[in-house]
């Protein structure tokens, strides 16, 4: 397909998913120009109402999250009992959450800071929301370790500080490093997204015909004005948190890893962890973006600007992801058997034929076997089969992470000590109450901040591009 | 006479009441071309105003590299030599205690307490530089006045020179970026 000639509009339903060596891809279809790009991504936030759809959607998330704060209050009044935690399972269904929501936090960091650094233009569509899904899947992941402590009251405990015990948190423990981890991708994360967002919050104050909204955008915009001098130190402050986010990403899902890797018991003392974390996150990220872009270009007539071509690589690096992954989970089941150790072999044998089976074979089936039809292309071009399979990698790697949580220490090395986890009513609400809060947040987002970051996508049009002057060439 | 005389040395005075004037552009190839000769011919305090960050247009503007990656080097480095110390204080020397019969402070395990620190100082840092450099937030700006001026952040290019510069005119350099093809050129008050 070669119609990439760049100073041609193409039509909006046109296919930009095919290899052309010698035209760069078009990455927005209809016509390319700046007001068009400004007017599809700020009528979503000015428009009087949200798409019909929007309500039912906001107000079943909106409902489930109520759910979790209900169970949270529960939980904090009553008391760690009311989930199936036990001994020696004391980690259960909240620390299966809490990775979950971590990996799929990752993402929005790798495809904004990776792909920027890597100068992918086809990220603008997409980071923007990418970020936000970061931004929220963090504050689903921070909930659980917190009210997992049992005593939220006392989490600040982990905070090195002067007590009237005179003692200090311990530096060795990765508890302490997740915490610390975990903290500072929060932090990074939000920065991230704020400030890539402030020149897309000017375009909404000076569009602005209201003046509450111009007071709003205008304090949120921090008086942005475009000065070419402040576009200079503003590229290169994305940049440098680019690189540094990028390293954060493999640091925080390793360390989250360290939670497992750094004790003793069988299924969890492995030196694969940090890798297997690190691409399970970026894995389950990416698969989270495949099963929300295509409704929310749907639903808001972002099509233009969220190509099939933006989701197309999308896919393909889902399908790249979990081709690691499983990889790595049948090198997993190798070096069990290759190591000769009992204990080894007998928790990879459980896993799969053990009481928790259902959840291994998901993992496998879900993440690794499934993932496989986004080789081809009708496949990753048709919506009703990409999204699902962005679903099924969600559900695969839930069941990763209880397959690694639950089934390793509910048989460990003393038969005396297995015990069998079965999660309660309050588990289950929890896990969907996560979900509640997610998506809550996500759609408040696309209805009242710029889904698509509009300075990045009119950057990358044809039109953009200048030729030097002659004077400036010769200066460097 | 005299007056005039010694407030013309102080220079913006000259022109009171005026912040320069702002062209507009009809693209960014325009903007470009003209800021070169703009810079051509000899004017100090002016900037381009762009929706989007053109690639190239630093270099035609000359604006120098900015010390930002270097603060944020320096910054980063301290948070994580400040971790390990904060380790080494609680763990080694204020409440020294044998966790699992490792030394009282090692670098492999604290390097994961010091990496985090590194890259939220950097971060933190970077995101802080950004309004210390660009003077953000400034609420209200002169050029916020024009209405044309909104334009900036949609599909707008804009050049502004300021009253403040030594080669300012009113007349002149109006006249200079009409010849410089620009759509709209207009006095800005200050």
């Amino acid at each position: 397909m070669t119609l990439a000639v760049n100073e041609v509009s193409v039509p909006v339903d046109f296919d930009n998913t095919g290899e052309d060596i010698i035209h760069p891809p078009v990455l927005m279809t209809g016509e390319a120009s700046y007001k068009r790009v400004t007017t599809l991504v700020s009528r979503i936030i000015e428009a009087p109402k949200a798409p019909a759809i929007w309500y039912p959607c906001f107000f079943l998330s909106a409902g489930l999250a109520g759910l979790l704060f209900a169970l949270i209050g529960y939980e904090v009044f009553t008391g760690v009992g009311v989930w199936g935690n036990n001994s020696p399972q004391g980690w259960g269904f909240p620390i299966i959450n809490f990775v979950f929501w971590v990996g799929i936090a990752h993402a929005g960091t790798l495809i904004s800071a990776i792909l920027l650094l890597f100068r992918q233009k086809w990220r603008t569509g997409i980071n923007r929301f990418a970020e936000a899904t970061t931004v929220f899947a963090v504050v689903c992941a921070g909930i659980f370790p917190g009210i997992h402590v049992g005593r939220p009251w006392f989490a600040y405990w982990l905070a090195p500080y002067p007590n009237i015990m005179g003692d200090w948190p311990n530096f060795y423990s990765p508890l302490l490093w997740d915490a610390l981890a975990v903290g500072t991708y929060t932090t990074v994360s939000v920065l991230f997204w704020y400030l890539g967002m402030i020149p897309d919050l000017a375009t909404l104050r000076d569009r602005a015909t209201t003046r509450f909204r111009h007071t709003v955008f205008g304090i949120l915009s921090m008086g942005w004005r475009g000065s070419a001098r402040h576009w200079k130190i503003y590229d290169r402050a994305l940049l440098v948190i680019a690189g540094l986010a990028t390293c954060l990403v493999m640091g925080v899902s390793s360390t989250v890893s360290t939670d497992f890797a750094v004790s003793q018991i069988p299924g969890w003392h492995e030196t694969i962890f940090p890798p297997l974390f690190t691409v399970g996150a970026i894995f389950s990220g990416f698969a989270t973006i495949l099963f929300l872009a295509y409704p929310v270009r749907a639903i808001f007539g972002l099509k233009s600007l969220i190509t099939d071509r933006h989701l197309d690589n999308v896919a393909k690096i889902t399908l790249f992801m979990a081709s690691i992954v499983f990889y790595i989970y049948l090198i997993e089941f190798f070096t069990a058997y290759y190591s000769g150790s009992t204990m080894e072999r007998y928790v990879y044998l459980n896993w799969m034929f053990g009481p928790y089976w259902w959840a291994a074979w998901a993992m496998l089936v879900f993440n690794g076997v499934i993932p496989q039809v986004l080789w081809f292309k009708k496949a990753r071009k048709t919506w009703w089969i990409a999204a699902p399979v962005g679903l099924f990698c969600l559900a695969g790697m839930w069941c990763e992470r209880f397959v690694i949580i639950i089934s390793s220490i509910t048989h460990d090395f003393l038969p005396s000590s297995w015990h069998h986890f079965v999660p309660t009513w309050v588990d289950y609400g929890m896990l969907a109450g996560s979900f509640g809060l997610f998506f809550t947040l996500f759609l408040l987002f696309c209805r009242f901040v710029p889904v698509v970051a509009m300075y990045e996508v009119k950057s990358i049009l044809p039109q953009s591009h200048v030729h030097l002057p002659k004077a400036a060439g010769e200066k460097k | 006479m005299t007056t005039i005389a010694t407030s013309s040395s102080s220079a913006g005075s000259e022109h009171a009441g005026l912040f320069g004037v702002l062209a507009e552009f009809d693209g960014p190839q325009s903007l470009v071309d003209a800021a070169a000769n703009i810079r051509t011919a000899g004017y100090r305090r002016w900037d381009c105003y762009t929706p989007f960050p053109i690639h190239g247009l630093d270099k035609v503007m000359a604006i120098p590299r900015s010390i930002l990656p270097m603060v944020v080097a320096g910054a980063a480095a301290s948070g994580a030599i400040g971790a390990l110390a904060l380790a080494w204080f609680c763990n080694a020397y204020d409440y020294p205690m044998i966790f699992s019969g490792k030394p009282y402070w090692g670098l492999p395990a604290h390097t994961a307490v010091a990496f985090p620190a590194l890259v939220l100082s950097g971060v933190v840092t970077s995101f802080m530089c950004v309004f210390v450099f660009c003077a953000l937030p400034r609420f209200h700006h002169p050029l916020f006045e024009m209405p044309q001026f909104r334009r900036v952040t949609d599909d707008g290019f804009f050049l502004a020179i300021e009253a403040t510069d030594p080669c300012f005119s009113p007349v002149n350099t109006a006249e200079l970026l009409r010849s410089l093809g620009a759509v709209s050129v207009e006095l800005v008050k200050d």
